[in-house]
């Protein structure tokens, strides 16, 4: 929307948004000009009557309600945020286990992967495991890992791996949840009624470490 | 001349207590809805005219502020910050009303979000402010706004009643001083052509 400059300055004496020259010059034509001046007192007149007739500050109904609302709604916001936090961090160590072959690549041990869940914005929002690290004590193995968005998942591929013999029992967990414990730095996968399955965690030389708990006692 | 500053409550300023709520201080949140509801308010019944729908959208507004909290560095007042808030607030509720009335949607309610437990939301009467009531001047005023376009409509309200400077209602607008100057000028004159009688009659 375009609007004559002249317009603007009459808008902008009105508002009290010029400067004293500007002011001075616009004032030398309202003087010269009785048709703008006119102008310039009714629509002076119409802003006097609006501000007059229609209140700055409106009272509330029910304030102390509105308040409360507000202040209910804010810790409702929390409270689901850290159980939404809460999930994605559970949800993508099971995936991780989740994965059969991985359960397979974990019964020959041949190689560890360090994947650390980290609560920045970025693994949150794609909900999967990021992997920061990888290590193979077998040498012939690679490991690769990436995220996989389409998927929503995370990817690892173990290269070099031996074949194992058709009669090599696979060993896989059913994992029902997880429990983090960060003084620990460890999260320990749990069975279906609750029992500990797995801890990972890292060792005093700062080594990935999985401890199977299943196959003990 | 309408002044364009915040409330002088001679209390704790803005910025402190902004800065506090970011570290997750609820109650210093808290002041800040009771320092700018009335003019929140304002601002929602002077723009849809309806006192229910007025009301959740500033308390909409204050919560979409506490959500973007994060993101407020301080370049602008916090008043000027929670008006562009409170101007998007509305307009997707204008958005959806229009949609309504063109018959998209059959659902004429408006969303609440409400919390768990609540009974109801206290509801007021969607009657004109009482003030506007008892003078038929101010209820021609706001009859004659009313029938502007909501830009028109806001830029009048923001710098004449809330008193913001140009640059203010730019960026509560997110439009370009010169069409918050252009839309003053336009919507001026359609209010002067809508009260022509109403000022002969007081003259």
């Amino acid at each position: 929307m375009k609007t004559p400059p002249e317009d603007h300055d009459l808008i902008r004496w009105l508002d009290g948004e010029m400067n004293d020259a500007e002011r001075a010059a616009f004032e030398t034509r309202l003087n010269a000009d009785s048709q703008l001046k006119a102008e310039a007192e009714s629509m002076q007149k119409l802003g006097e009557r609006l501000r007059s007739s229609l209140p700055k500050d409106r009272p509330m109904p029910h304030a102390d309600f509105f308040n409360s609302q507000i202040q209910v709604r804010i810790a409702q916001m929390e409270l689901d945020e850290e159980r939404s936090s809460a999930r994605a961090s559970s949800a993508s160590w099971t995936e991780w286990f989740r994965l059969p072959w991985l359960a397979a690549a974990a019964a020959v041990v041949v190689a560890m992967v360090a994947i650390v869940s980290r609560p920045d914005s970025r693994v949150a929002a794609s909900d999967v495991t990021q992997v920061l690290s990888t290590y193979a004590p077998n040498p012939d193995v690679v490991v690769r890992g990436y995220e996989d968005a389409d998927a929503h998942a995370t990817v690892l591929m173990l290269d070099g791996l031996p074949d194992l013999p058709a009669d090599q029992k696979i060993v896989g967990y059913d994992v029902h949840g997880s429990r983090a414990d960060k003084a620990m730095a460890s999260v320990t996968l749990l069975g279906s009624d609750g029992q500990p399955l797995v801890v990972l965690a890292k060792d005093s030389r700062d080594q990935p470490r999985v401890w199977d708990l299943t196959t003990r006692g | 001349m309408p002044e364009s500053s915040a409330p002088d409550t001679g209390e704790v300023p803005d910025l402190d207590l902004v800065r506090r709520s970011q570290d997750g201080d609820t109650r210093a949140f808290d002041v800040l809805v009771t320092r700018y509801r009335g003019r929140v308010y304002a601002m929602t019944y002077q723009m849809i005219q309806n006192e229910t729908e007025a009301w959740d959208l500033a308390q909409e507004a204050f919560i979409k502020a506490w959500k973007a909290l994060p993101k407020f560095k301080g370049d602008s007042a916090f008043y000027t910050w929670l008006y562009r808030i409170t101007h998007n607030v509305t307009y997707d509720w204008l958005r959806k009303k229009k949609i309504r009335s063109d018959g998209e949607f059959d659902d004429s309610r408006t969303e609440h979000q409400v919390a768990a437990g609540a009974l109801a939301v206290p509801r007021g009467d969607a009657a004109p402010d009482a003030a506007l009531r008892n003078s038929e001047l101010g209820a021609q005023i706001a009859a004659a706004i009313d029938q502007l376009s909501d830009d028109h409509k806001e830029v009048v309200l923001l710098r004449e009643v809330q008193g913001l400077s140009y640059e203010e209602i730019a960026e509560s607008m997110e439009c370009s001083m010169g069409t918050v100057m252009s839309r003053l000028f336009y919507a001026r004159k359609k209010l002067q052509e809508l009260l022509k009688d109403t000022y002969e009659n007081a003259a």
